[in-house]
């Protein structure tokens, strides 16, 4: 396997919901590394173990079960007709898995390589709390920092909207409206000149609309996320109810989006005086629907926002921008 | 602040220079640090070294008009007329402003937080111990709620918090409370916990133990309170499934001259439970009500569907103001009228309350020269398009 570990100095890490992507810079390029964070339990079998050690298929052995984990479970769900588990549920360490923390840890070695990290610096995303919600020490946070620390890293979390900025709003001075849409949360920061003025989450994201859906449609979340991903789009015409479901809950996320930001605007004690339009730009797995951008900017300029944007755009790889602002972040402090 | 202005202009003229998006990047936020601090000591503190920028500030913005050539100065100029004064002092969002009924005194819990956490269980600083064997999940909450001065559609808010505290009674069956039927006792608690978790009913259980389960996650909605309504003095809230916690004590409703239906290791642990929920999301006491002071039934327009803890839920010794002297915002905002079976379940303080809700609606008649039936009219149809609005974003969930 290709990882991350042999000639970084420093590495951004999006630790995701769905999935965990690591960044490193190798000469002036950026090399991202993607890995689902999800598992599957299979019954044990010396036969799977077999195939599995033979396949180099990553997986552990618990009890009497084999645990695959990171790409290869939603292969072996499928084989075997099982949903994958996640080991994290909306942006942070999932309650209901007891071995959340392991599988997080295991996938994260997947992508940085099998040796520890030496004291290598690491950046990694963290959720911003939820709006209106106090501040709080976060179990999450701490965890995945401990973990780092132990597995040789000198750790750092980054709230997930302020990496959409680093690693997306060089051109104006890491000043403007950072936006990542994941799978459990929508994060969102405003910086100016690289300080974070607010962030916050809310919980309406990508599983939302696919849970919304599947039990609107009593069909398998799972199955619901594929066409999602695979032919849905924003373009007014819906070739069945499942499409309509989808436009409609994509549509809710996105006003509950544009309202929360008015709020934060409306909230925020101290802005900075900006004379300018800033820049907004939207990242993250569950703006890549086609349309998404087009629909997003219609709410938004229809919502009067108390401050004027230059531009709404997509993210030159929305789902690479939160890990490319880590690292940017990371390299930044050595 | 001027001369900070100009420098932070220049501080961002200067990052451009920096072609590496990490060294750009380190440079912004040593220098915006600088400046933040600079920001919170007084002028006159001024150190040395900023001393010395200002004056290079202003020594090069004259020399820039002096000597520069016309493009370079053209550059500069865009760059220092974009922002005006942008420092930027210490930014801390605001908490929500959700202040308290005016006459009710606001007490700020102390700080509870989590002190061990495993499978099962997690403990808590106060002693609140909560169990996770019947956790289950919905859909996260999310709600509109209404600015109380403007119950519209088009004024409705988007929130993702807890706002308040529903209190409810199993209604489940009751074996003695007696050493000899401790089998039955936990086999009753266990099919209740059962039946609750199924059909997602509460956030929180208390059984006759005083052993506090966790049905439904804090951070969804649960099924606890469809047909409601609440409001504190700035927001009006309808559905509090999503927005408001449910808490069912394992009980049944009694009147108010029978006593309380629950025992101290329930109260005991109701408390703390409260003190714990009050802190982590800053839930004022007003917001903490029985389901009977909230609850509507949306075809007749009457409140009272629902008549759990009509009477003798003990507010005091849940570390709370007692709030049934409040009068119910259905009646008082939406018209609605009493149904009979609240009137004769609530205790004395909840009629004082819905007497207080009739007496002021017809005072607000009066003042508006209208008859009461007719304002009560404007009031119900406010409600129900509130309601066709919330129905048309999909928030209203399933009802009871």
């Amino acid at each position: 396997m290709n990882t991350l570990k042999q000639t970084a100095s420093a590495i951004g890490l999006d630790v995701g919901t769905s999935r965990i992507v690591a960044a490193q810079r190798l000469d002036k390029d950026i090399q991202f590394q993607t890995q689902l964070n999800a598992f599957v339990n299979l019954p044990f079998s010396k036969l799977t173990q077999g195939v599995l050690k033979k396949e180099h298929i990553p997986h552990l052995l618990q009890d009497s079960e084999i645990t695959v984990y990171g790409d290869e479970s939603e292969r072996f769900a499928n084989l075997f007709h099982k949903e994958t588990r996640r080991p994290m549920l909306r942006g942070v360490l999932n309650p209901e898995e007891k071995d959340s923390l392991l599988l997080v840890r295991q996938i994260v070695t997947l992508l940085t390589g099998e040796a520890n990290g030496q004291g290598q610096k690491v950046c990694f995303s963290v959720p911003a709390a939820l709006l209106g919600a106090d501040q709080e020490v976060n179990a999450h946070e701490s965890e995945l920092t401990k973990m780092l620390g132990e597995m040789g890293y000198q750790a750092r979390s980054i709230p997930e909207g302020l990496a959409v900025v680093y690693g997306e709003m060089e051109s104006s001075n890491y000043t403007g409206i950072g936006i990542s849409c994941g799978g459990g949360l929508c994060n969102v920061c405003l910086a100016y000149l690289s300080v974070p003025v607010f962030s916050f989450s809310i919980p309406k994201a990508g599983d939302y609309i696919d849970y919304s859906v599947a039990n609107l449609r009593g069909e398998p979340a799972t199955r619901i996320r594929t066409i999602k991903e695979e032919s849905f789009h924003f373009n007014g015409q819906f070739a069945n109810k499942t499409h309509q479901a989808l436009s409609n809950y994509y549509e809710d996320m996105i006003q509950a989006l544009v309202a929360s930001l008015k709020d934060a605007f409306a909230s925020t004690q101290s802005m900075p005086k900006l004379n300018r339009p800033i820049p907004m730009v939207l990242s993250g797995g569950t703006v890549l629907a086609p349309g998404f951008l087009d629909r997003f900017e219609k709410v938004l300029r229809a919502s009067e926002m108390p401050v004027a944007i230059s531009e709404i755009r997509l993210a030159s790889s929305p789902q690479h921008s939160t890990a490319r602002g880590a690292l940017v972040a990371a390299l930044s402090e050595m | 602040m001027l001369v900070r202005g100009m420098v932070v202009r220049l501080v961002e003229w200067r990052a451009v220079w920096f072609s590496d998006p990490a060294q750009r990047l380190q440079y912004l936020r040593r220098e915006m640090a600088r400046q933040q601090d600079a920001a919170s000591r007084p002028a006159r503190r001024l150190g040395h070294a900023t001393k010395i920028t200002i004056v290079f500030a202003f020594s090069l913005a004259i020399a820039t008009a002096v000597f520069l050539r016309p493009e370079t100065r053209r550059l500069l100029g865009r760059t220092l007329a974009a922002i005006s004064l942008p420092a930027i002092s210490a930014t801390k969002p605001r908490t929500n402003s959700r202040s308290n009924f005016k006459n009710v005194e606001l007490s700020v819990p102390s700080k509870v937080w989590l002190v061990e956490t495993n499978q099962d269980s997690e403990l808590y600083s106060n002693g609140l111990r909560l169990q996770n064997k019947y956790l289950t999940g919905t859909q996260p909450r999310s709600y509109v709620a209404f600015p109380r001065d403007r119950i519209e559609p088009g004024a409705g808010q988007w929130r993702f918090q807890p706002a308040g505290i529903v209190f409810h009674t199993t209604e489940s069956h009751m074996a003695p409370f007696e050493e000899g039927h401790t089998s039955t006792l936990r086999r009753d608690g266990e099919g209740m916990l059962e039946y609750v978790r199924r059909n997602h009913s509460y956030h929180f259980v208390i059984d006759r133990f005083g052993q506090v389960f966790r049905i439904v996650r804090e951070s969804d909605y649960a099924n606890h309170a469809g047909h409601s309504i609440w409001a504190d003095d700035s927001t009006v809230y309808i559905n509090l499934n999503q927005s408001f916690f449910g808490i069912a004590f394992e009980a049944q409703s009694r009147h108010e001259d029978e006593g309380l239906p629950v025992n101290p290791a329930q109260v005991h642990a109701a408390r703390i439970l409260i003190e714990m929920l009050r802190a982590r999301y800053s839930i004022p006491e007003s917001n903490c009500v029985a389901h009977a002071q909230v609850s509507v039934n949306p075809a007749n327009l009457r409140a009272g569907y629902h008549v759990d803890w009509a009477a003798n839920l003990p507010f005091h010794d849940l570390g709370i103001n007692d709030n049934y002297h409040q009068p119910p915002a259905s009646v008082l905002l939406f018209g609605f009228g009493v149904d009979s079976v609240l009137g004769d379940a609530g205790g004395e303080p909840l009629r004082l309350a819905l007497q207080s809700a009739e007496d002021q609606l017809r005072e607000q008649a009066a003042a508006q020269g209208l008859p009461l039936n007719r304002y009560r009219e404007i009031l119900q149809k406010k409600y129900r398009e509130a309601h066709s609005a919330l129905h048309a974003k999909g928030v209203l969930g399933e009802n009871n």
